[in-house]
């Protein structure tokens, strides 16, 4: 597989990301899910990058903004408009997402550029790690059944039919349930108060 | 949990994505709040007594004229500010244009009148009620249009509130027009744009606070 980690040109970058989210658009997951890989690992640099010059060097804050971010693109796809790039768009939400945190954490001074160069000029993303408790808080928030279901998702790898087989609902109810529960989600993400240190 | 096993979860609900349709949401929330702001003010107020006579003259036409305008320009840089990726600021500031004609051919009528004869061409009678009311009025769809932004990604919310206050108060300001018997060019010169900023002003305060997420 083609290696997409920095320091692939933003231009080189945009040629993959946009077929395989607008496969995701269309309902392909497979595509989907390399498309929130990708993005994933672009915005991971970008986010530590600006989190460490705030001060907020922990690789688990990173986690955070980022898993927060990928929620809030997922939750945001309808809101993509096709006359401007998908890095330019998701580079958008993530900035918007940086800036919450930080305004949270009381670290935010002045402005962050919002041009696409903050993302052209990729950092180095570093592995995945654990994120500190704030999706596991707001997942905490959800219905048992919900969160059952959820389990079963990641215990299952992202097969839906299994999931709904285990839990004993349709997958069409597993769909609607999953789909509910991410929205909750995000909305205790965005409500939650300025962070205690 | 881990972000590999979040990106698992977010694939499993990769259903079809239907794109919103912001403009075309905008445009009939725009239409619903004129229409509401109309009727409130023609009850509460009930229209200019001469408007019949009034509506085709220069200065009503140019009321209209600048609200709607101001209206159309606002709202397109609303609805695309709904939608992240894209710099809505530039388009925003077209809203000066309409204004700035407006200005323009008032200082041209002043320039044929006596000095003396100024401020009551720019006070009028009623300059308090027009800075009160079109900002009143703006609410209704103001109100509509925070509803629609909150289904959008807003991620310059100070913007989007501000864009949807200025659009707001064009669409007041046409209903406004019905009522007001104003019709001197200096006057809505003066006080349209100044309440415009106004409700605009309501909007950029508004918008961090209502419309996080």
């Amino acid at each position: 597989m083609l290696d997409l980690s920095p320091p692939v040109s933003l231009d080189d970058f945009e040629a993959v990301l946009h077929p395989a989210f607008m496969g995701g658009l269309e309902g392909d997951a497979a595509a989907y899910r390399r498309f929130l890989d990708l993005i994933g690992g672009r915005l991971r640099g970008f986010l530590r990058g600006h989190l460490a010059r705030a001060g907020l060097a922990g690789a688990e804050e990173v986690e955070d903004v980022l898993q927060e971010t990928l929620l809030a693109l997922h939750l945001s796809r309808h809101t993509y408009d096709p006359a401007v790039p998908v890095s330019a768009w998701a580079h958008a939400i993530a900035r918007y997402k940086l800036i919450d945190h930080l305004r949270r954490s009381g670290r935010h001074r002045g402005h962050l550029p919002i041009e696409d160069e903050a993302l052209a000029q990729p950092e180095p993303g570093g592995a995945a790690s654990d994120a500190k408790l704030d999706v596991e808080r707001a997942l905490a928030t959800l219905p048992e059944r919900t969160r059952t279901l959820i389990d079963r998702v990641k215990l299952q790898g992202g097969s839906l039919a299994e999931a709904a087989q285990a839990t004993g609902m349709t997958e069409n109810a597993a769909k609607v349930a999953i789909h509910r529960g991410l929205k909750a989600m995000a909305k205790v993400l965005s409500r939650r108060g300025p962070r205690t240190p | 949990m881990k972000t590999d096993d979040l990106v698992t979860l977010l694939a499993s609900d990769a259903a079809h994505a239907e794109p919103a349709g912001f403009g075309r949401a905008t445009g009939l929330v725009a239409l619903a709040g004129l229409a509401l702001s109309a009727s409130a003010l023609l009850l509460m107020f009930g229209p200019r007594t001469d408007l019949t006579a009034a509506a085709a003259t220069a200065p009503v036409l140019a009321k209209f004229a600048l609200g709607a305008s101001v209206a159309a320009l606002a709202l397109f840089a609303f609805q695309r500010s709904l939608r992240p990726g894209r710099a809505a600021a530039g388009g925003l500031a077209l809203v000066l244009v309409p204004v700035a004609a407006v200005i323009a051919w008032a200082i041209a009528v002043l320039a044929t009148q006596p000095m003396p004869a100024w401020p009551a061409l720019v006070l009028g009678r009623s300059w308090s009620a027009c800075l009160v009311l079109v900002p009143l009025y703006a609410l209704l769809p103001l109100a509509g249009l925070f509803l629609l932004a909150r289904r959008g990604a807003p991620v310059r919310p100070r913007l989007t509130g501000l864009a949807a206050g200025i659009g707001a108060a064009g669409l007041a300001t046409v209903a406004y027009a019905l009522h007001c018997p104003e019709d001197a060019v200096p006057f809505l010169a003066t006080w349209y744009p100044l309440a415009m900023a106004v409700a605009g002003g309501l909007g950029a305060l508004a918008g961090p606070r209502l419309l996080r997420w």
